[in-house]
């Protein structure tokens, strides 16, 4: 089997500490800077974060990018339901911005990126179902992939009803299939919990030592 | 004082900016006479489907987004000035 490496990686958390430590670790405060304003006020935080972590680990814009979210933008979409309910026209931006691949859209017209683009969810295993098509676009002969995966503030009314890491987070993996360092699968089936995008910073601030994710990944 | 039109020109730019989540502008930062979309301001399609909304909401103007009057209507905030108050004196 090809192997599964990884060279670069960013991160962001609503309300993080500093740690001056981790310089991947982008500040907590005023995502969205490969914004330009325009395009910054369509989306929320994480979203803006993510275009950011995108940016950062794909600056030439010559990436295929994955994107992952369990809920996506679930603040806004639970917005739209309730205006559906009290009868009132929904807001054509909203609406539009309400696909899961909307974050992606920003992004690729903010930077001209031209590269295949992918939204994806996957109940809770995002992080291996990420890792799984970035080895399929690799096999295709890219020379990298830049995965994304975050989770967006979730309304009060779902709070204990879904998992969810209990703020808004992302973050980016560029993969290849020999720079860096090699992701290793250990058993397959195991009950490891479902990593959020925060367990997943937690896990490569720890330099991948403890399995993670559906196959237990580890980093060699 | 502020005369009705002066005031009608300030809530209909606070609309805008509200609105549109125009982050970093301010209601002199829009030009009566420059155009809302593409070069001045740089609103977009779905920035003129949003307004369209807003417009019906506050002040019950209909337009039809298919209509050739609804482009000159939309032309800058002069010409949306002029459509709002048309609307009121019918």
């Amino acid at each position: 089997m090809d192997e599964l490496c990884l060279s670069q990686w960013c991160g962001w958390q609503k309300h993080g500490e500093d740690r001056p430590d981790t310089p991947q670790l982008l500040p907590s405060d005023g995502p969205g800077k490969s914004l330009p304003a325009m395009l910054r006020r369509r989306l929320d935080d994480a979203g803006r974060a993510t275009c950011d972590i995108l940016a950062s680990l794909d600056s030439g814009a010559e990436l295929p990018l994955l994107h992952a979210s369990r809920h996506g933008d679930a603040t806004r979409t639970l917005a739209m339901l309730h205006d559906l309910i009290a009868g009132e026209a929904l807001s054509p931006t909203r609406f539009s911005l309400s696909v899961h691949n909307a974050t992606l859209g920003i992004h690729s017209i903010a930077r001209q990126h031209q590269r295949p683009l992918q939204a994806l969810s996957a109940c809770g295993n995002e992080f291996d179902a990420l890792l799984s098509e970035a080895r399929g676009y690799l096999a295709e002969g890219y020379p990298a992939v830049v995965i994304a995966f975050t989770e967006g503030d979730i309304p009060k009314e779902y709070l204990g009803h879904t998992e969810h890491p209990g703020k808004a987070c992302a973050v980016g993996m560029r993969l290849s299939l020999n720079e860096g360092h090699k992701l290793v699968a250990g058993a397959s089936g195991n009950s490891l919990p479902r990593p959020t995008p925060i367990d997943i910073i937690e896990w490569l601030c720890g330099a991948g030592k403890t399995p993670i994710g559906r196959h237990g990944w580890t980093l060699a | 004082m502020m005369s009705e039109t002066q005031q009608l020109s300030l809530d209909l730019k606070r609309m805008i900016i509200d609105t549109l989540e125009l982050e970093d502008i301010t209601p002199d930062d829009i030009d009566e006479d420059a155009p809302l979309f593409g070069e001045g301001l740089g609103l977009d399609s779905i920035d003129a489907l949003e307004l369209g909304l807003a417009l019906q909401k506050r002040y019950g103007v209909k337009l039809d987004a298919e209509a050739e009057d609804t482009r000159r209507h939309f032309a800058s905030l002069a010409a949306l000035r002029a459509l709002v108050e048309a609307h009121r004196d019918v």
